[in-house]
């Protein structure tokens, strides 16, 4: 089919003509270009007419022009040449801005839904036990650790109910959910029985225990390595990510920028967090503001000491599971005289089975002290205190660290309780100003200043002597200050049994 | 005309102002800056015509006055200088002399009275922004502007104003950023402008990443008010290509990839980018995206790297620097790309409002 532009006898044969030659070249242009592109690019143009050599093709938008010229110039010249030989360039006549065709989102949006279910789907979908305890593993979770294993009380009832509610409905609940308390009394334990627990109803879902450390040891491999992606596809993908020891984060302010982008991400997918640390948010040392309010934003619950009852099941309960045979009273009697953490109440319970093992008799609960003499500390038998027991009471008092207490922060409450503290060691024990101002780092002036302060406060407020009495009366009594046996132990981690081997008693049963 | 001024608050300011100079000029007094000490302190302005930046700043001003100096002269003095403080005296013959410790110059400048005044702008319609946010959509879109300069509309960045929205768009033909912000402005100011080029690259130097700005447009105009500094330009006459006909509607298939790793990936291999038709294979297959190059005098390169793509086996070639430039400007760790077939555009999009549609390039088999 040939086309002579001097043939031009009728007009509207021409036109005729023109939409039949149109409807050819339009033809090869799409078998070329491909359909898609063709509607995409190149929809409703029509050539309207012929100009000496150049080809005038009406196009419905100027965007279809800016495109088909920059991308299929050359496809159209050539096509158009080999239906009108005498063709030697084209231009485009823009008519009508025509509305850009609506983007059909809604198809993408089913899709998103869809994926979401089914994903739900192959999160819960059921592994066998041998799989579990691999992912579990995997996941940086520890088997000993389980709900099962924990013994709720009243101590830790809230921490108890947030937890199952965390572990049955990640992300839906608290977000995110903060466990503070002093060491020892089950936060890291809790932890590890969310993931377990979560682990068991969405086999299939990303849960990760990690230490704050390991998140910051990690992240800086990954800055070493430029691998940052991969750190943060670790982190920012999970399900359930579990934190222990977050107050490690404190002054490190690299850490907690990227921390804060975790948690960001994490939060707006859904997915959960849990934290644990030894101290409320707020007190976490340096850590910035938005950080804090993130980590108060969920619900932040508080472990604390067992009472009597709880600290007696706790230890029934290793008893049982380590096959101990010491019997019911003993354990009431031990928890009587070990007050604190659960580490100390397990060191005692050991200890007291060692002996009942080592001797084949039944150990007297009136041999308790001396058996646990050195956990309870030297307070039962001398009734002389240390200047570690008060400084552990006035912390436990005040609810706060130990190092807290020694450092060097001036909150008022850390300050009172300070001062009150170097009253108590100058009034009960021997100690030099110098001893006592250089246990705390301080120069001997502080403490003058301090016993001179707490002395004028006892005589005009009621609440400041009810205090100094009260902590007086405690470490008197002798039934406080357990945590000051880890502190003169040079290794923190050495619980009471591992002492065992003091000379006293390797004399009384070498023989 | 005399001021006592520190190093460094003079030196950001001159930074900030002497971009626009042009180096080749035909009117000796573009090349300067214009400097006016009243009580308040200085005020520096530079312009090339089209494009004005003026910026306020402080200094102890002991006799007021005004003169203009070679911008970029002046600015590599002040950068060298010994001493945090500058003295500064002009005489009436624009002569500066500038003191700092043991260093004197004299710098010969020209009168102020025949620096260009720009026209102050009547009837404008009002914005205001987030700089953070326009500075983000700026670099997420500029660097798709079109440098063929036969298609001026084309050398700036579209913006309009509707809808609730603020929209940036750039183009060149062959590829297309756009991104969306919310943006609350009065009923009535609807509007579409296409700011140019060099004034979009001072914007960016200009904006910081926080506080507002407050965006004044007329037809033929637009002003940026922001710390203290203040930005005209005229704008591109014309109007700007329908872009959202060359949009493609949904797509078929997604691809999601991380970032950083796809853009390292596709840097190395294009080292090896057929040279005449520079483009690159992209072959997507079952979550593996495996990028080749082959340039037949030269040698060949291939790396493939993990991807979610369940779709089926779709080869198609893009040139790599399209594909790199949205990639080095996004923060995102992940992004999608939407295909259709091997012929049609591909479409990079984030969780934002933003896309990329970029033309494949056509390889024969």
């Amino acid at each position: 089919m040939q086309f002579s532009p001097e043939s031009e006898s009728q007009e509207p044969s021409e036109k005729q003509n023109l939409k039949t030659l149109w409807r050819s070249i339009s033809s090869d242009l799409r078998a070329e270009l491909g359909d898609s592109t063709f509607e995409l690019f190149l929809p409703n143009f029509t050539l309207t007419q012929l100009e000496d050599s150049v080809a005038v093709i009406q196009v419905p938008g100027s965007g279809y022009a800016l495109w088909a010229e920059t991308n299929f110039k050359e496809s159209i010249l050539l096509t158009l040449q080999k239906y009108i030989p005498s063709c030697e360039g084209f231009r485009f006549d823009i008519t009508v801005e025509e509305p850009a065709p609506a983007v059909k989102e809604t198809k993408l949006q089913k899709k998103k839904n869809k994926a979401a279910k089914l994903k739900e789907r192959i999160l819960t979908e059921k592994i066998s036990d041998e799989k579990l305890l691999e992912r579990g593993r995997a996941a940086g979770l520890v088997e000993l650790f389980t709900f099962e294993n924990f013994v709720p009380g009243q101590n830790s009832d809230l921490a108890w109910a947030a937890s199952q509610a965390v572990a049955n409905e990640p992300g839906k609940t608290y977000q995110p959910l903060f466990f503070h308390s002093a060491c020892g009394l089950g936060k890291t334990h809790l932890l590890h029985g969310i993931g377990w627990a979560s682990l068991r109803k969405r086999p299939r879902s990303r849960v990760l225990f990690v230490t704050a450390e390991q998140f910051s040891n990690e992240y800086i491999d990954a800055i070493q390595n430029n691998a940052l992606v991969a750190f943060r596809k670790k982190y920012r993908e999970a399900d359930l990510l579990l934190i222990d020891d977050v107050q490690f984060f404190g002054r490190k302010e690299g850490l907690q920028q990227e921390f804060f982008h975790t948690f960001n991400r994490l939060s707006d997918l859904g997915r959960q967090i849990v934290l644990a640390s030894d101290c409320p948010a707020g007190e976490i040392r340096a850590l910035e503001d938005r950080l804090v309010s993130r980590f108060q934003w969920g619900l932040s619950a508080e472990i604390h000491r067992p009472e009597l009852e709880t600290s007696a099941a706790i230890l029934r309960r290793k008893r049982d599971d380590w096959n101990m045979l010491v019997s019911d009273e003993l354990i009431n009697a031990i928890v009587e005289r070990v007050q604190g953490n659960v580490r100390i109440l397990e060191g005692a319970l050991i200890r007291v089975a060692m002996v009942k093992t080592m001797t084949d008799e039944e150990v007297d609960p009136s041999r308790l002290d001396e058996i646990l003499s050195d956990i309870i500390g030297g307070s039962v038998s001398s009734g002389l205190v240390g200047l570690e027991e008060i400084k552990q009471a006035v912390a436990e008092h005040f609810d706060i660290e130990l190092n807290v207490l020694n450092g060097k922060r001036r909150t008022k409450r850390v300050a009172e309780a300070r001062h009150i503290a170097m009253f108590l060691i100058r009034e009960m024990t021997d100690l030099s100003l110098m001893d006592v101002a250089a246990s705390f780092g301080k120069d001997h002036g502080t403490v003058i200043h301090a016993v001179k302060k707490v002395k004028a406060e006892c005589s005009t407020s009621n609440s400041t002597k009810g205090t100094v009495e009260l902590i007086r009366r405690r470490l008197v009594r002798g039934g406080s200050s357990l945590e000051s046996q880890r502190a003169r132990q040079s290794s923190p981690r050495k619980s009471g049994g591992e002492s065992l081997d003091s000379t006293r008693y390797r004399e009384k049963y070498s023989g | 005309m005399k001021f006592q001024i520190e190093k460094d608050v003079f030196q950001d300011a001159l930074n900030q102002v002497q971009h626009v100079v042009s180096t080749r000029t035909t009117l000796p007094i573009l090349s300067n800056v214009f400097i006016e000490a009243d009580e308040l302190g200085l005020q520096l302005s530079t312009t090339d015509l089209d494009v004005t930046i003026t910026k306020r700043i402080s200094a102890k001003v002991s006799s007021i006055g005004k003169t203009t100096l070679p911008a970029r002269r002046l600015a590599s003095i002040v950068r060298e200088l010994p001493t945090s403080e500058i003295d500064f005296e002009v005489n009436e013959d624009n002569a500066a002399t500038v003191k700092s410790g043991p260093s004197f110059f004299k710098i010969l400048g020209l009168p102020a009275d025949e620096f260009p005044v720009i026209g102050e702008f009547g009837e404008a319609k009002e914005f205001t922004i987030d700089q953070r946010l326009l500075k983000d959509a700026l670099r997420k879109t500029s660097y798709a502007i079109s440098t063929d300069e036969t298609r001026y509309v084309l050398n700036g960045v579209n913006c309009l104003i509707g809808e609730g929205m603020l929209t940036l768009v750039a183009t060149d033909g062959r590829r297309l950023a756009m991104v969306e912000q919310d943006l609350e402005f009065p009923a009535g100011n609807e509007t579409a402008v296409i700011i140019p080029t060099k004034a979009v690259n001072e914007l960016q130097r200009l904006l910081g990443d926080s506080g507002e700005l407050k965006i004044s447009l007329t037809n033929s105009q637009a002003g940026f008010a922001l710390n203290e500094s203040n930005l005209i330009t005229k704008l591109i006459e014309g109007n700007y290509p329908n872009f959202r006909q060359v949009i493609p509607g949904a797509a078929n298939h997604r691809v999601t990839i991380e970032r950083e790793v796809f853009l390292n990936a596709v840097k190395r291999v294009s080292l090896l980018a057929n040279e005449k038709t520079n483009s690159i294979k992209f072959a997507f297959d079952d979550n593996r995206l495996a990028i080749s190059a082959n340039s037949p005098d030269i040698g060949e390169a291939e790396e493939s790297i993990d991807v979610r793509y369940d779709g089926p086996r779709i080869v198609v070639a893009f040139n790599p620097e399209f594909v790199m430039a949205p990639l080095r400007n996004l923060d995102q760790d992940e992004i999608f790309i939407d295909l259709i077939d091997e012929s049609s555009p591909g479409v990079i999009k984030i969780d934002e409002p933003f896309l990329y549609v970029i033309m494949p390039m056509r390889v024969a088999n």
